[in-house]
């Protein structure tokens, strides 16, 4: 596996292409379904949605049934593909490790001035049990939605328990949800984390952000596999220099086969490798390009 | 002293917590006592027998239904608070005698259609009630699991966990649920913002056929126009008295069935042109399942699992085989 950089953009390639489509797709049908979700509870026509330009369909239960449905299909498969690829690829950066909720404790208390946040792996310890708290919210919707669309189908005299623990837990969950993504916005939106937002629509960070705040990741590939003979040199656009780190570790992070996304690709096709771009010094408050 | 106090609390909150969880437990495991009678059930209403109890000030069906309901529901909230931003309120509580359409206090009522039969003119008269649908969208679609349809084909609207959305009411291709503002559990959350009190319909008397009687409007009939049965048999007595009279059924393919088969000797399309029709006054038209073009999909989201694994094992292996390509050439 390996890291894409671009020193004279000061790029470092943090999520690939299929990561950027699977987190979008999730995203998309995610709120397509929590919107549909919300009309079939019903809303629309209780708190005048339906006068909505737009949202006139939002009163009609089986037009709203529907789209949810559709964005059901893509949710699940998208969900699903996931766990199975990266799974079975043991991409899994993102599942959470011994220790994580201790250091999520310091993080945050850092957000509010006490304390300096530890250095970071890929994905901060917070991001990581989010990340199981959010799959674990998801699972329950998925399952008690197929138990709901199940009953719907084949089997509306579904025993009455089944269908009320189906129902409640899917509505439950949905608030969790609701909560669960709230709390994801909120999370971008703090001052340290905001570097990364670039990540998730572009597919690289800044790389002084990521040698600042992400040493652990940047420092495994450059120590846990050798590294190749570097030679680093100017790319074919003359503009920018980019630096292919290789290293195994890398994909223990969560990354998938790289398609370095735009201000990276442009200068791939001459994948000079640079070592000195690799550096895990412990940074500091001052330092800090976030501070 | 700060100790005890620590632990007082905390032993509070696992309380409370195991409580709480011991009682959603509860009242999610014990399903209503609506699982009434033995096996699938069907009820005939027979259109030449019934003849309106022209002779009463009431049809019999209508009163006993009355009767038999009367005081289940709670005096509404005085007063019924008004839901923002609809400000809509349906307060029946002061007309509860109205007996020509369908209320909460009024679930069943009979409707009259002047027609001509060989020449002839001559007045059917139809006993009008929910249909109990064989997959019905209001039981199916309820945001809360209040309205389920029971093994015995009973479809039952639960009172007590009902907010009043009338989501029920808008799938029902005849609008048969009605509305009490000023009643139900919604009072106890945001009365204002959430709900708008509860949804009423017939229940078959769920509550009669678990001890083993008939629903009070069968056992009320003075003409026997109303049966109730196996499924099976009310089918095959519906098909047979049908043919005899070279008869009309409404309720079997209707909204992709129901359990509830009105036998009549004109067609149902010159019913529903002649009877009255409007709020609580339903029609007697041909009638498809709506949610049966959703089915597709649904069928689609069940299989959403097995393409997403079939997706991921395929992804992987190709991710593999790069993977094993970029390191041969590596080497």
């Amino acid at each position: 596996m390996s890291l894409a950089i671009n020193e004279e953009k000061n790029r470092i390639v943090r999520h690939g292409l299929l990561e950027l489509a699977e987190h979008w797709v999730l995203a998309l049908s995610g709120l397509i379904l929590l919107l549909s979700g919300m009309f079939e509870l019903p809303m629309g026509t209780r708190y005048g949605i339906t006068s909505i330009p737009g949202l006139t369909w939002s009163g009609d239960y089986i037009t709203s049934l529907t789209v949810h449905y559709v964005a059901s299909v893509i949710f699940i498969v998208a969900g699903i593909f996931h766990i199975i690829y990266h799974g079975l690829l043991k991409e899994q950066g993102l599942m959470p490790r011994r220790g994580d909720i201790k250091a999520s404790v310091i993080v945050v208390k850092s957000f509010f001035g006490k304390g300096e946040e530890p250095p970071f792996d890929k994905y901060l310890p917070e991001q990581r049990l989010a990340y199981l708290g959010m799959a674990v919210i998801i699972a329950v919707i998925v399952i008690s939605g197929l138990v709901k669309t199940y009953k719907n189908i084949y089997a509306p005299d579904l025993s009455h328990t089944i269908v009320l623990w189906a129902t409640w837990l899917h509505n439950i969950f949905f608030v969790l949800f609701i909560l669960a993504f709230a709390g994801h916005i909120g999370a971008i939106v703090l001052k340290p984390n905001r570097p990364m937002v670039r990540g998730i629509f572009t597919g690289a960070v800044r790389l002084d952000y990521a040698r600042h705040r992400h040493p652990l990741w940047l420092a495994e590939a450059n120590t846990t596999a050798p590294l190749p003979v570097p030679s680093a040199g100017k790319s074919e656009d003359g503009k920018g220099v980019t630096a292919v780190i290789d290293g195994s570790p890398a994909e223990a992070a969560g990354e998938t086969p790289a398609s370095p996304e735009a201000e990276v690709a442009g200068t791939t096709e001459s994948k000079r490798t640079e070592t000195a771009g690799v550096t895990a010094e412990k940074p500091s408050r001052e330092e800090s390009p976030n501070a | 002293m700060e100790k005890k106090l620590t632990l007082n609390r905390r032993r509070f909150l696992k309380t409370a917590t195991a409580a709480a969880m011991v009682g959603t437990a509860g009242a999610l495991s014990v399903p209503r006592q609506a699982e009434a009678g033995e096996g699938q059930l069907a009820t005939l209403i027979d259109l030449t027998r019934c003849d309106g109890c022209f002779d009463r000030e009431t049809p019999a069906c209508v009163s006993a239904c009355k009767k038999i309901k009367a005081g289940k529901l709670p005096e509404p909230a005085d007063p019924i608070p008004v839901p923002f931003p609809i400000g809509k309120v349906e307060d029946w509580s002061k007309k509860k005698e109205v007996g020509d359409r369908l209320t909460p206090y009024n679930l069943i009522f009979v409707q009259k259609a002047d027609v001509e039969i060989d020449g002839r003119k001559k007045t059917v008269y139809i006993p009008r009630r929910c249909m109990h649908c064989d997959n019905p969208a209001c039981a199916t679609l309820c945001p809360f699991a209040s309205n389920h349809k029971f093994e015995n084909g009973s479809v039952v609207i639960d009172p007590d966990t009902c907010f009043g959305g009338a989501k029920c009411q808008a799938v029902c291709p005849w609008k048969i649920p009605q509305r009490q503002s000023g009643i139900g559990v919604y009072l106890k959350v945001l009365p204002t913002l959430m709900g708008n009190g509860i949804m009423v319909k017939c229940d078959l008397c769920s509550d009669l056929l678990k001890e083993g009687k008939t629903p009070a409007c069968i056992e009320a009939c003075p003409k026997k126009a109303m049966s109730i049965g196996p499924r099976k048999e009310i089918y095959a007595k519906a098909e047979a008295l049908a043919a005899k009279i070279g008869g009309y059924l409404y309720g079997k393919e209707e909204n992709g069935g129901t359990s509830t088969l009105y036998l009549s000797p004109v067609p149902f399309d010159r019913l529903d042109a002649a009877v009255q029709k409007g709020p609580g006054k339903p029609g007697l038209g041909a009638v498809k399942r709506r949610m049966a073009g959703t089915d597709g999909m649904g069928k689609a989201v069940l299989a959403a699992p097995a393409i997403g694994i079939a997706a991921g094992v395929a992804g992987a292996f190709a991710g593999l085989s790069k993977r094993k390509d970029r390191m041969k050439k590596e080497r």
